[in-house]
């Protein structure tokens, strides 16, 4: 009998634990947030800058990324990253707690600031056209 | 004209006899006689290869040969253990009661009588056990370090690091007793070379020697091949059984074997999963709460989870472990320290290493101990385990 009511309540728990969202859902919400629509091209001169404003090893987004979000990155320490573009990594901006970490930590890295919605949304509109 | 005395020699012991005519005939007729026959030749040669690849690399080598090493020194113990066997079932001069040195015939040998011996002299016979016993004694020390301070092996349930880096010294001082016991054996070949005339050197590569008249009367025996083989097939088939049985045994002070899968991921998106048990729990104490500026970045978690992976780092910290890294790198320190890469213990391991191999492309930084250390994950950093990138990626 038990078994009968755990899976209905695994079906139902799975999609919420994931938080999954898609890139499309990310541009919508970061721009619903910013009360502007995304630019894909503000979002490449962003990424693409010298910052500079926040820590001294980490003045810009390319620092760890590279140039070409389609070609994988490389920590400061010598590990590998994924690239960050959808088209060249399927699980890149599907989890909106994974995107939401990592904003947070790049940007303060990279900025010395967190970013606004309206940044996050021409990142993610950028990445995702590519 | 054969000597009737040799010629019972010869076809009792089964070998063929050789008749040479040289023209440099001396006291022996240019007659010679089989002494060390095929396998103790073997013997002294594969021996010698092993003890030598075991010496040059324990001495002179860093510990990306350890395996090397490894396999010089259980070789040799290998053969010494076939060859004990070979002293009781082997031809005449095989036999350890050819020169088993009891100390009225060493006494003898030393006053110049007893007669020239074809095989070991007992002195000669002296030296043979006096090596058996280091080797074996090195073999034996060398498996309880491997156990105690990197926890492989057979012995790795009975010894701690601090029983096995004990064992490191006595190893070391029998790997130097062995050196210049066989400085000894070859000043004693050469020397004996001079007094006998003749190149004993190459009687261990031909397997014969002169006949003379005056030779020490040997027992002979014959060889038993089958026994032999059998035998050592049974010490062999003991020594893998206990091998399995006693690797198989649970270790203790081993470094916690799964990493917990939220701190896996947390903490290895930038960098290898650094083992809880690199750092002691006052590192982790102290690294956790500062991850917003965390070696020039920001690393930051939630509250709850920055707790939740803190409890389990202190938990499984160097002070569980038993490993070398836990032991040298981690304690003892009068700081707690937040890198190991600041460690006196890493710096000191790590300084042969070429500045641009870190900065290669293969491996990135020296925090990226997974690039050499094949078992980063298991906290073991494990000698046997260092794979260095090779030249070719470097830039
Ligand atoms: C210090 C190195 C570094 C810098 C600088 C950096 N990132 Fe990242 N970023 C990472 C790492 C590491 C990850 C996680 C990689 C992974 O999941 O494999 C990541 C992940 C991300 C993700 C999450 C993608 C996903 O859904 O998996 C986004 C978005 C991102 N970075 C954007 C940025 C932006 C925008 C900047 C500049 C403001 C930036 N990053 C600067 C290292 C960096
Ligand atoms: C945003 C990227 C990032 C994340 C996430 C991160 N680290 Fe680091 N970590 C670094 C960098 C960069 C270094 C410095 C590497 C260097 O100096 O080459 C470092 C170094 C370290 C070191 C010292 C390594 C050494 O050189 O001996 C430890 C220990 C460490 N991190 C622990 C952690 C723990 C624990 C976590 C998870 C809570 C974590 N890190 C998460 C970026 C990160
Ligand atoms: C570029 C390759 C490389 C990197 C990266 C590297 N190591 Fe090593 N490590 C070595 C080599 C080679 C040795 C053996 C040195 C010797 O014996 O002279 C070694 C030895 C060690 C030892 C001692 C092993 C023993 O039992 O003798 C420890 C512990 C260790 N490294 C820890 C680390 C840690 C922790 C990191 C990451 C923070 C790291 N290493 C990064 C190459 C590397």
């Amino acid at each position: 009998m038990k078994y009968l009511l755990i899976v209905p309540a695994l079906l139902i728990a799975t999609p919420a634990l994931a938080q999954s969202t898609s890139p499309s859902d990310l541009i919508q919400r970061y721009s619903a947030e910013a009360g502007r629509a995304a630019d894909a091209g503000r979002g490449k001169s962003f990424f693409l800058a010298n910052h500079g404003s926040g820590k001294p090893d980490t003045p810009s987004c390319t620092t760890c990324h590279t140039k070409n979000p389609r070609s994988a990155g490389k920590a400061r320490t010598g590990k590998t990253i994924d690239p960050l573009a959808p088209s060249a990594n399927g699980a890149r901006l599907t989890d909106l707690a994974k995107v939401e970490k990592w904003f947070r930590r790049n940007c303060d890295s990279v900025l010395g600031r967190s970013c606004t919605a309206g940044e996050k949304a021409d990142v993610v509109a950028w990445l995702a056209s590519q | 004209m054969v000597p009737e005395r040799f010629a019972e020699d010869a076809d009792r012991t089964g070998h063929i006899m050789l008749q040479k005519n040289t023209e440099q005939t001396r006291e022996g007729q240019g007659l010679t006689v089989p002494v060390w026959d095929i396998w103790v030749r073997l013997f002294h040669w594969l021996l010698l290869a092993c003890v030598a690849t075991a010496t040059v690399t324990g001495f002179f080598a860093d510990a990306t040969w350890l395996r090397l090493h490894i396999a010089g020194g259980l070789g040799a113990a290998g053969l010494v253990l076939a060859r004990i066997v070979w002293g009781f079932t082997g031809p005449t001069h095989a036999r350890f009661k050819d020169f088993f040195p009891r100390p009225s015939a060493v006494m003898e040998h030393l006053r110049g009588g007893g007669g020239r011996h074809r095989g070991h002299n007992p002195l000669g016979g002296a030296m043979v056990f006096a090596f058996f016993l280091a080797i074996l004694f090195l073999a034996a020390t060398g498996l309880a370090i491997l156990g105690g301070a990197f926890k492989t092996g057979p012995l790795a349930f009975a010894f701690t690091f601090q029983s096995g880096h004990a064992m490191e010294e006595v190893h070391e001082l029998i790997a130097l007793a062995l050196l210049v016991m066989i400085g000894l054996h070859v000043a004693g070949v050469v020397l004996e070379s001079f007094r006998s005339r003749e190149n004993l050197a190459r009687g261990m590569v031909t397997g014969e020697k002169e006949w003379r008249a005056d030779d020490h009367q040997p027992r002979i025996a014959r060889p038993r091949g089958l026994a032999a083989a059998a035998a050592i097939a049974a010490v062999g088939a003991v020594l893998i059984l206990a091998n399995t049985g006693l690797s198989a045994r649970p270790v203790p002070g081993m470094p916690v074997a799964n990493l917990d899968p939220t701190y896996a991921q947390e903490c290895g998106d930038c960098h290898t999963v650094y083992h809880p048990s690199l750092l002691p729990a006052a590192s982790w104490r102290a690294l956790m709460p500062r991850l917003a500026d965390h070696f020039g970045e920001n690393a930051s978690l939630g509250p709850e989870l920055t707790a939740e992976l803190e409890a389990y780092l202190v938990a499984h910290a160097a002070e569980t472990a038993d490993t070398k890294a836990a032991n040298r790198m981690a304690r003892g320190l009068d700081a707690p320290p937040l890198a190991m890469t600041e460690t006196p213990f890493w710096k000191h391991q790590h300084e042969d290493l070429a500045k641009a191999l870190f900065a290669s492309d293969a491996v990135g930084s020296a925090s990226n101990c997974a690039a050499c250390h094949l078992d980063a994950e298991t906290g073991l950093f494990s000698p046997l385990s260092i794979s260095i990138p090779k030249q070719e990626t470097i830039r």
